[in-house]
């Protein structure tokens, strides 16, 4: 009988595979789980949806029988980031993201809904549009969030592409959102976090005078500027752009400070809207000496920022450095906030910044009814390549509490291109309920 | 929502993870007593060398000098395996020579090729080695079983099943909100009815002093399941469930009680063999075609599947006593016998569970033979057996084409597996309650693909619960041999567990696109009336196995049954038992 029960354990063998099978069905569901149940449960139980933008505008709509887009065609393109398309094209859009939780699938409680789900945004399509249009054929990216709320109210990546159109042939980059999944060469709309750095370490910063004769040099190494400044307060500093203060200012903050700022103000993270990962920016953590170290505080060297990454940056400065992360989908869990940065320091940031509109940007004239805290950014890129424009910053306003982020890439000038489109944007913002 | 609807959403969410901690209560509580808890082997009489006293623990015991015999005698002259030493029903014990080089006498007596009796204090000479065999008194040995442990002191088996009874309540309450109302009366009697079942077996078998009843609550736990698929796909049917269950119920009780008697049971083996060829040959006959395979005998309106009732010749077939294992010419029988079945399910079709019986057949002559030789040489003739199916008959290479790519074919050749993978995700791990799913209503849903229904209706937990029932039925096979009475016994249960093992395997992994699909029923839970019964006869070989003291009602207990007067015993031996 010792004998049979040796050999009784062969069933075992049996049972292991059997085990074996049964954890390769889970681990599947746990992997497929979503798009198996999602491939006939719509059909079987009917179910439909639409995603709507905050004015109840349709950017999508699906049912049994057809999937649909926004009913125009400028809608559908300059919203494409927004949405995505149902065949997944562009892994960031909520068409792909937010699938499962729209059609009402979970791992857990499998399919939740039989019943047309509603999934309503933040988004203004209108808005969108607006930014789409003035982008203009430009490749780039426009970012506004409500920095006392965080809705985030716009959000265009170009080129973009009509989802409806089978025809469409995609531009360049077509199906990257640049505005969550690229990173950018800043220039000088860093020196907003090298000063933010300096007002919190840098002791006597404010009477400090900065001399500026279009060029100066650290440890040997020549800076160009963009112009003769002569003597200058820090505020001036900022307003003028100065690349020979600026670096000088990183280096009296020094390269460790420079480091934990940057990190602190989560430019070196992957952050997440909602459930869309955003892409990490670099700056140099290794010891780069004195020299390199100003030009990372001037935003060249290795820096390299997410529009996103740096949108959360001018919203906290604008809420008095709390952060409200910006959300896409209403009915969500309520905002997150958290303290971003010294109220003093934001304070002070914002002050700088509203200098800077009306002293070195003729706001009253180029800005006519706008509040608006801002900072060009004209990127270098070396070589041949023009530069990246930005225009970052928020209105000072309690009606329209917005804070903005536009890159055009390759663009220009940040006055000169990217500071009419966050302008056209802005002025539409004011219409905002 | 208006308020009553909000209150009976709130029921069926509360009833699904009532029945998911019910399941899971129900198969701990098994788990823990049938394999968890310690039992101790019986003692049926003693052989003494001159190392001591030896006890024999079973009613098939091998003596030899190899670690594995039963009783081991390390001399040399002694081959390692070298006798076998049985008690038949009556306690009349024989020894038999198996090949020794150098023999077996008793008092003086050589055995010979039928064996040769053994009575008390007999002297028994292995090769020139002289051990005593001694018997013990009915008086001995019930004083000996009042040592062993009888099951459900830790586990009681009586709230297992009033976790199994407010299972059935739940699922009940869940067809009350889902299902529709006209067929409500036959689901509540369908619950019901399994309800009376199982306490009337329960108590049945505390009126004859059985303590032992997790494989009856396993199998009513999977009944249960079966119960309510039947009720969700063909609720018009339930009175047929019903009468099904009742009878399944009534063969597995008639089937243990046939075979507490080892010597009724191996007279009949042959008797039933040619009854199962017969069946299958009536089969390949006159069988009518249906879902591919001409496997249905339509007899007065009613359909069935003689090869179900097969399934349990070949296993009462299959299993051996030990002095038979040792003789080559029985095994060569049985192969035969197996071939035949094999190829008799080949012809009219019937491949998937064609290919259970050879699982089992491996599983069968491994346990007889332990020759892995043997195993492998039967793999590769059945893959060259396979190769030819393929070639012969064209849609089950289809079958294997899909395999793995069923998504790429979702309205042809991969129609049930993505539907089934599609149903059984959307349950998630809760499910959408029973009589909620819409797999059911697709061709051969409530049977080859109804591991699906079940995650799609009861989630992914339960279902995972209804397959761990099955392997907790396999496992205490396992572990049941080792305190087996006679290898038939042991064979016989462990056969059984394989072909429902096997059958499990294909069926759900075949739904799911793990393993081709092929179209055999879970046990218990698939509709299909052959096939419960099948399953429920199946259950009485584990009940057969289950040695455990006063545990089972298809074991008689082994005393009071010889009429001779017991031998009077020396003092000096009641000292030392252990």
């Amino acid at each position: 009988m010792k004998k049979i029960t040796r050999r009784a354990f062969s069933v075992l063998l049996l049972a292991a595979l059997v085990i074996v099978g049964l954890t390769t069905y889970v681990l599947r569901y746990i992997d497929h789980g979503a798009d198996w149940a999602l491939s006939f449960n719509r059909l079987n139980s009917g179910s439909s949806g639409e995603l709507l933008d905050r004015n109840g505008v349709v950017l999508a709509s699906f049912s049994a029988d057809e999937n649909l887009y926004a009913s125009d065609a400028l809608t559908r393109t300059s919203n494409y980031h927004v949405t995505g398309d149902y065949w997944g094209r562009t892994s960031t859009g909520i068409l792909s993201t937010y699938w499962n939780k729209m059609q009402g699938f979970s791992l857990l409680t499998g399919t939740t809904r039989s019943t047309a789900a509603t999934t309503r945004l933040y988004i203004d399509a209108g808005l969108n549009n607006t930014a789409y249009a003035a982008l203009n054929g430009q490749k780039g990216c426009v970012l506004v969030t409500n920095y006392r709320t965080g809705e985030l109210v716009c959000m265009v990546s170009a080129p973009a592409i009509d989802p409806a159109d089978q025809n469409a042939v995609p531009g360049e980059g077509a199906f990257i959102n640049r505005a969550l999944s690229s990173v950018f060469v800043p220039g000088s709309i860093f020196k907003l976090v090298t000063a933010a750095a300096a007002i919190e370490t840098v002791p006597n910063i404010e009477e400090r005078r900065f001399y500026c004769e279009g060029k100066g040099n650290i440890a040997g190494v020549e800076i160009n500027c963009s112009g003769e400044h002569y003597t200058q307060t820090f505020e001036q500093a900022l307003a003028n752009s100065c690349n020979v203060a600026f670096s000088k200012i990183a280096t009296l903050v020094g390269q460790d400070n420079m480091v934990k700022y940057v990190r602190t103000f989560g430019f070196l993270d992957s952050h997440r809207l909602g459930d869309i990962p955003t892409a990490a920016g670099s700056y140099p953590l290794d010891f780069v000496g004195d020299p390199e170290l100003g030009w990372s505080g001037i935003g060249q060297s290795t820096d390299l920022v997410n529009p996103y990454a740096m949108l959360r940056f001018v919203s906290a400065v604008g809420n008095g450095g709390v952060l409200v992360e910006p959300t896409m989908i209403q009915g969500g869990k309520p905002p997150v906030k958290s303290r971003f940065m010294e109220a003093q320091t934001a304070d002070r940031l914002k002050q700088m910044m509203a200098y800077n509109v009306s002293y070195a940007y003729d706001g009253d004239f180029r800005f006519t009814g706008l509040k608006l805290c801002a900072k060009t950014g004209t990127a270098e890129l070396g070589g041949d390549l023009t530069s990246h424009a930005w225009f970052v910053g928020f209105l000072d306003d309690e009606e329209h509490p917005y804070a903005f982020v536009v890159l055009v890439e390759n663009g220009g000038g940040g006055l000169t291109v990217a500071s009419p489109i966050a302008y056209r944007v802005l002025k539409h913002c004011m219409q905002i309920e | 929502m208006s308020a009553s609807q909000l209150f009976l959403e709130y029921m069926l969410r509360a009833s699904k993870y009532a029945l998911i901690l019910l399941s899971l209560a129900i198969i701990i509580r098994c788990i823990r007593s049938m394999l968890r808890e310690q039992y101790e082997p019986e003692t049926w009489a003693y052989i003494r060398t001159g190392d001591g006293r030896f006890p024999v623990n079973h009613w098939e015991n091998i003596l030899g000098r190899a670690a594995s015999s039963d009783v081991r005698i390390d001399r040399k002259g002694v081959s390692r395996t070298h006798a076998v030493l049985t008690r038949n029903d009556r306690g009349i014990w024989q020894v038999y020579d198996i090949f020794a080089r150098s023999g077996v006498w008793v008092n003086g007596v050589r055995v010979g090729e039928h064996g040769l009796r053994v009575n008390d204090r007999d002297v028994i000479n292995l090769g020139g080695v002289c051990v005593r065999f001694q018997e013990i008194s009915p008086e001995k040995r019930e004083k000996l079983e009042e040592k062993r442990s009888v099951p459900g002191r830790g586990v009681s088996p009586a709230v297992t099943l009033l976790e199994l009874t407010l299972f059935q309540l739940f699922l009940l309450m869940q067809h009350a909100i889902l299902s529709k109302q006209e067929h409500l009366p036959a689901i509540a009697l369908g619950f019901a009815a399994l309800a009376i079942m199982q306490w009337s077996c329960y108590n049945a078998m505390r009126v004859i002093g059985r303590s032992g009843f997790e494989v009856e609550t396993l199998a009513f736990y999977l009944s249960t399941l079966g119960m309510s698929v039947a009720a969700t796909s063909t609720p018009d049917d339930m009175y047929k469930q019903i009468l099904l269950t009742l009878t399944g119920v009534i063969l597995f009780l008639i089937g243990g009680w046939w075979l507490r008697s080892l010597h009724r049971t191996s007279t009949m083996r042959v008797p039933v063999a040619a009854a199962a060829l017969a069946l299958l040959a009536v089969n390949a006959v006159f069988s009518d075609v249906i879902l591919g395979a001409r496997n249905w005998l339509i007899i007065g309106g009613y359909s069935f599947q003689p090869s179900e009732l097969v399934k349990v010749a070949y296993v009462y077939v299959g299993a051996a006593t030990l002095e038979h294992l040792f003789r080559e010419r029985n095994l060569y029988s049985f192969v035969a016998f197996s071939a035949m079945c094999v190829l008799a399910l080949a012809l009219i079709g019937d491949f998937g569970t064609a290919l259970v019986f050879f699982v089992c057949f491996l599983v069968i002559s491994f346990m007889r033979s332990g020759s892995i030789a043997t195993v492998i040489l039967s793999i590769s003739g059945a893959v060259i057996a396979g190769l030819l199916a393929v070639t012969a008959r064209p849609y089950i290479g289809k079958r294997f084409a899909i395999w793995g790519h069923v998504w790429e074919d979702i309205y042809d050749k991969g129609y049930q597996q993505v539907r089934a993978m599609s149903a059984a995700a959307a349950g998630g791990l809760f499910g959408k309650g029973a009589g909620a799913g819409w797999l059911k209503d697709i061709v051969a849903g409530n049977t080859d693909m109804v591991f699906a229904v079940i995650c799609e209706e009861q989630g992914l937990i339960i279902a995972l619960c209804m397959c761990l029932a099955v392997l907790t039925l396999a496992f205490f096979a396992v572990r049941s041999a080792r305190f087996g009475r006679s290898a038939y016994y042991s064979i016989a249960a462990c056969a059984a567990t394989t072909m429902m093992l096997t059958q499990l395997a294909l069926n759900v992994f075949g739904s799911l696109d793990i393993l081709p699909f092929t179209g055999v029923t879970f046990p218990f839970v698939s509709r299909g009336g052959s096939s419960l019964l099948s399953c429920w006869m199946m259950m009485a070989f584990i009940k057969g196995a289950d040695n455990r003291r006063e545990a089972s009602f298809a074991v008689r207990p082994g005393e009071r049954i010889r009429n001779a007067p017991p031998p009077e015993e020396p003092e000096e031996e009641e000292a030392d038992d252990a």
